[in-house]
């Protein structure tokens, strides 16, 4: 029995076991070609879907481009990114997404785990778990921001409707922006663990009985097959899930927008909805693009840094 | 060769008919705003100009979702379109982006032309000298009162903003009701809360733009905010004021919530529904002044534009001049309860008769302002809205407010 | 996998999961029961007073309802099977072949996906304009499939490596493709991870808005949360109608779901992998 790799790291895992001499000549010709063809959908669609307009992005991020100023294209260089360095509405937005990400990530990592734990167990009848797993999934993220905008609302929100049996004063969640935070957050961690579960319960899957059953008979308990098992097994899918659950965070957009629209002032205002006001709305474009590049910026860091602590771990 | 000849005839001849062909002219317009309404008028158009046929696009609901839509199709230069309907807000953007052409051709003597419309929309439709949309229909902020309420107690409607704090304090207290709100404005992030910036700011006989440059009064600025904090700190007002959207003011006003409502004219007609608590007991009137100062409203109304991109933009202006018409007007009032243009047609008894609450609407849309014409009104919205919430929120003081949308405004309007 | 906890516990936890997943559809649904008037009743009402068809009525007669949730499904199931057909492709090469550019190529895949949509947006237009592809199935199914392609090929990625080597070396050396072995024996075996990108792609197509409300706006082929937009008046948010619209939108997808959460949830009984 060969033990399954573990990590999404895509370098060569000596653990794969021997190949048969006489095919791996063969293949090693065709390797290249075969990698080649294969590869090409993917990439000959993220070029015209994507690199096109982002290549155009970055070119527009370094002009005094906006359209309603009715005067054509001017190259400024780096005036969008000093702008932007001096701008405080930038650094709320800015402080804004990481705060979501940094709160929200690992709360639907956790929320994610748990769903995912529950939905594994062996009931008689699975689906009304799994349903429940994925139906936030499927109310569209622009409604799922309404409704929470609705059940945190002072006066015909559930929430304060069910805190009236436990305080007399309303809570005003809107007033405040650390409780409009708090109330983002709980929403986006409500609908993105089901992704989080999703795909840690395929992963969970994956894990073969027999390793819980030598822990067993090793003595572990619940907890230490949960620790020494599960979770090492799980490293692959929680990387894949943390990776996108990071890149997403870092584009919160429609939650907040449906929800608080920015508000009180710019205190739930994100990167993300920053760059739409800027580009949709305000038409400036050249500041808009320079806004959306920092972004791009921030999310690879954000997403190389994570994955250097992933690799850096046996 | 005769008969070949003849053939090449014919197919000639049939490929000169595009010279006579139809001109279709693809009309944008808000799904919420009676498009079937609309529809008439078009038909009207058509039976007038035959050989012109007029399609309609209904696209998005709410006015930022529209506004979405067409920076994004216009951005890129798309001949779709070939007239436009815009949200009063939106005329000095799309003047200045290119994407709309001025109609002054069509029209003649500008000046002349627009005395026939209310005095607001002379001002909203000219960016530059140059008149860039004809007005479709109007709109304005009423003060809207609980005629049985205010009978109950013996009280006239206020004319100033104490007074009316006054009065609801009075009912408040009698009524018993610890659900009653006083009066309900809008707080949230949205842009009727640009309007609950500038009504009392107005009212103190300040503007905020004179000829394209920013006159900002710090101290009316700091008065405005500490007028509605006032009313919210008394009671009058709800403290969840910053979540109030404009249609939860209607809703709360109609189903007895509140005693005076600041709202658009789309609350009347909701008012007298059926399903509707305050139905007959509903009063409209000229907002309050500020004390000392003069009643003031604030002009809404949705305008026609020509695309620049059109291809039949001849056409189109012909159709536009034709939809901002009195007959028009005459149509929308009647069949669709939306505000005429022509302040003559508030006082004509055919309309009165269909529409009788115009007569009490035509001092205010008289009076009425319009919102700072710049194309980079987005920006003044969004700080005047994202501060006066934070200033209604508590999460930010008038001091702090006040300074950020001056800066701000320095920046888009010099 | 052994069971950790007293069947109370079990069910306890299963209850708090089912509580938490159906709670807000379940309001939505006793919303779409409510008369408007009745929402304005402080304190709220949790169960209908006098519950009414009438909002489902209104749905599907204020706005051609069937056709947007026709088009979502078309879409999303479009995009579904064209991002599950490219990234098996791509996350075998990645997870197979020996090939130099593997990292580089993996980073650009996700280096991709960090870019929001709205900065997209009117290069896309004008792409799509180009391309005749306006209002068409196409103009979506395309930018779907590459918003779902980075997470899906990296699921598929993780998936592929878990299987072992020597089942595709037993098929090759049968004289069974490179491709054929893995058609023939990777995705079998790793069917909870392609129905888990399934999944995944299906929804990220059916959540998106900002492309749709500007690439299909004609009413014949508008997507499903761009057309509940449009119940709104220009102020007005008829909550009722629109829980109606919802619960007719999400009873498709909770089908789907429950038809394939047994496959995605399978477990590896094949036996070709477990020892």
């Amino acid at each position: 029995m060969t033990a399954p790799t573990s990590g999404v790291t895509p370098s060569f895992d000596p653990s794969r076991g021997p190949t048969p001499r006489r095919k791996r000549r063969f293949l090693d010709a065709n390797d290249a070609v075969l990698a080649r063809v294969l590869l090409a959908p993917t990439f000959l669609l993220l070029l015209v879907i994507v690199v096109y307009p982002v290549c155009r992005l970055v070119w527009t991020s370094f002009l005094e481009l906006s359209l309603t100023s009715g005067l054509p294209p001017r190259f400024a260089g780096l005036e969008n990114y000093v702008s932007l360095a001096t701008d405080p509405e930038f650094w709320t937005a800015l402080t804004n997404t990481l705060l979501i990400t940094l709160i929200t990530v690992p709360a639907a990592l956790i929320a994610g785990l748990a769903l995912a734990l529950v939905a594994n167990l062996p009931f008689r009848v699975r689906w009304p778990v799994r349903l429940s797993l994925l139906i936030p999934w499927a109310i569209p993220l622009a409604f799922v921001g309404m409704i929470g905008g609705w059940f945190f609302q002072s006066d015909y929100g559930l929430v304060n409707d069910l805190l009236r049996h436990v305080r007399t004063t309303r809570i005003i969640w809107f007033n405040s922006g650390w409780l409009s935070f708090m109330a983002i957050c709980l929403t986006i961690t409500w609908k993105t663990s089901s992704f989080v579960a999703l795909v840690l319960l395929a992963g969970l899957q994956t894990i073969p009985d027999e390793l819980y059953e030598a822990a067993s008979v090793d003595g572990a308990g619940v907890f230490r097959r949960f620790l020494s098992v599960t979770l090492p097994m799980l490293k692959p899918s929680i990387a894949v899930a943390v990776i996108f659950r990071m890149i997403t965070s870092l584009q919160t957009f429609n939650i907040p927008v449906t929800m608080t629209r920015g508000g009180p002032g710019t205190s739930t205002v994100t990167l993300a909805m920053y760059i739409h006001q800027n580009t949709v709305d305000f038409l400036d474009l050249g500041y808009g693009s320079a806004l959306a590049v920092v972004l791009f910026l921030v999310s690879m860091a954000v997403t190389a840094f994570y994955l250097r602590q992933v690799r850096a771990q046996p | 060769m005769i008969r070949s000849a003849r053939t090449l005839f014919v197919l000639a001849a049939l490929f000169a008919l595009p010279a006579h062909a139809e001109t279709t002219l693809t009309v944008f317009i808000s799904s919420a705003l009676r498009p079937e309404v609309m529809r008439q008028a078009f038909d009207r158009f058509e039976a007038a100009n035959p050989g012109v046929k007029v399609t309609a696009q209904t696209g998005g609901a709410t006015s930022d979702l529209q506004a979405q839509y067409l920076n994004t199709v216009m951005s890129a230069k798309d001949s779709t379109l070939d007239v436009m309907l815009l949200d009063i807000i939106r005329p000095a953007q799309f003047a200045a982006t290119g994407w709309t052409v001025p109609l002054d051709k069509a029209v003649g003597d500008r000046t002349a032309f627009l005395q026939r419309y209310l005095p607001a929309y002379a001002e909203a439709d000219s960016v530059d000298g140059k008149l860039v949309a004809l007005p479709a229909f109007a709109d304005a902020m009423f003060l809207y009162y609980r005629k049985d309420l205010l009978d109950k107690y013996h009280l006239p409607v206020p004319k100033t903003w104490s007074e009316l704090a006054k009065e609801a304090k009075t009912i408040q207290a009698g009524e018993n009701n610890p659900d009653l709100q006083g009066v309900s404005f809008q707080g949230a992030p949205i842009e009727g809360t640009v309007c609950t910036f500038l009504l009392p700011y107005w009212s103190m006989g300040k503007t905020l733009v004179h000829d394209g440059h920013l006159t900002w009064d710090r101290d009316a600025a700091l008065k405005s905010f500490a007028l509605w904090t006032g009313l919210v700190k008394d009671g009058v007002a709800p403290r969840n004021v910053a979540e109030i959207v404009t249609d939860q003011t209607r809703k709360d006003f109609e189903s007895g919530k509140a005693v005076f409502a600041v709202l658009w004219s789309y609350g009347w007609n909701l008012f007298q529904s059926p399903d509707s608590a305050v139905k007959d007991k509903v009063g409209v009137a000229e907002l309050p002044a500020v004390d000392g100062g003069k009643p003031v409203s604030c002009i809404g109304g949705w305008q026609w534009g020509v695309s620049a991109y059109s291809k039949n933009q001849d056409e189109a202006i012909k159709l536009v001049r034709f939809l901002s018409s009195p007959e028009v007007a005459t149509l929308l009032a009647e069949k669709a309860s939306l505000l005429p243009v022509f302040p003559d047609l508030y006082k004509d008894p055919a309309v009165l008769q269909t529409v009788p609450w115009l007569a009490a609407a035509l001092p205010v849309v008289e009076t009425a302002k319009a919102r700072p014409v710049t194309p980079r009104y987005d920006e003044v919205s969004n700080t005047i809205r994202t501060q006066t919430n934070a200033v209604l929120a508590g999460s930010e003081t008038p001091d702090d407010a006040a300074t950020q949308i001056e800066a701000r405004l320095h920046r888009v309007l010099h | 996998m052994k069971l950790p906890a007293p069947a109370a516990l079990r069910r306890f936890a299963a209850f708090a999961v089912i509580v938490n997943g159906l709670f807000p559809a379940v309001w939505i649904f006793l919303t779409s029961l409510k008369t408007e008037a009745e929402l304005t009743r402080i304190p709220i009402t949790w169960l209908p007073h006098a519950p009414t068809l009438e909002n489902y009525v209104r749905a599907f007669h204020d706005q051609p309802l069937a056709i947007y949730l026709f088009n979502s499904l078309a879409v999303a199931l479009l995009s579904t099977a064209l991002t599950l057909f490219i990234a098996t492709l791509a996350a075998y090469a990645l997870a197979r072949l020996e090939i130099g550019y593997k990292d580089l190529a993996l980073g650009a895949i996700i280096a991709v996906s960090t870019f929001p949509l709205v900065t997209l947006l009117v290069p896309l237009f004008q792409t799509m304009r180009t391309l005749g592809l306006l209002n068409t199935y196409a103009a979506l199914v395309l930018p779907y499939t590459v918003l779902s392609l980075p997470v899906c090929t990296l699921v598929l990625v993780s998936f592929f490596q878990s299987i072992p080597v020597d089942l595709e070396n037993a098929a090759m050396i049968d004289g069974c493709s490179r491709v054929g072995a893995l058609f023939r024996i990777v995705v079998p075996l790793s069917a909870p991870g392609v129905f888990t990108a399934g999944l995944l792609a299906f929804v990220n197509s059916w959540d998106e808005f900002l492309l749709a409300l500007s690439f299909n706006s004609a009413t014949s082929m508008r997507t499903l949360p761009v057309g509940i937009t449009l119940y709104q008046g220009e102020f007005a948010f008829p909550w009722p109608v629109i829980s109606a619209a919802l619960v007719v939108g999400i009873v498709p997808v909770a089908a789907l779901i429950v038809m394939f959460q047994q496959r995605v949830i399978s477990g590896l009984t094949a036996g070709g992998v477990k020892g």
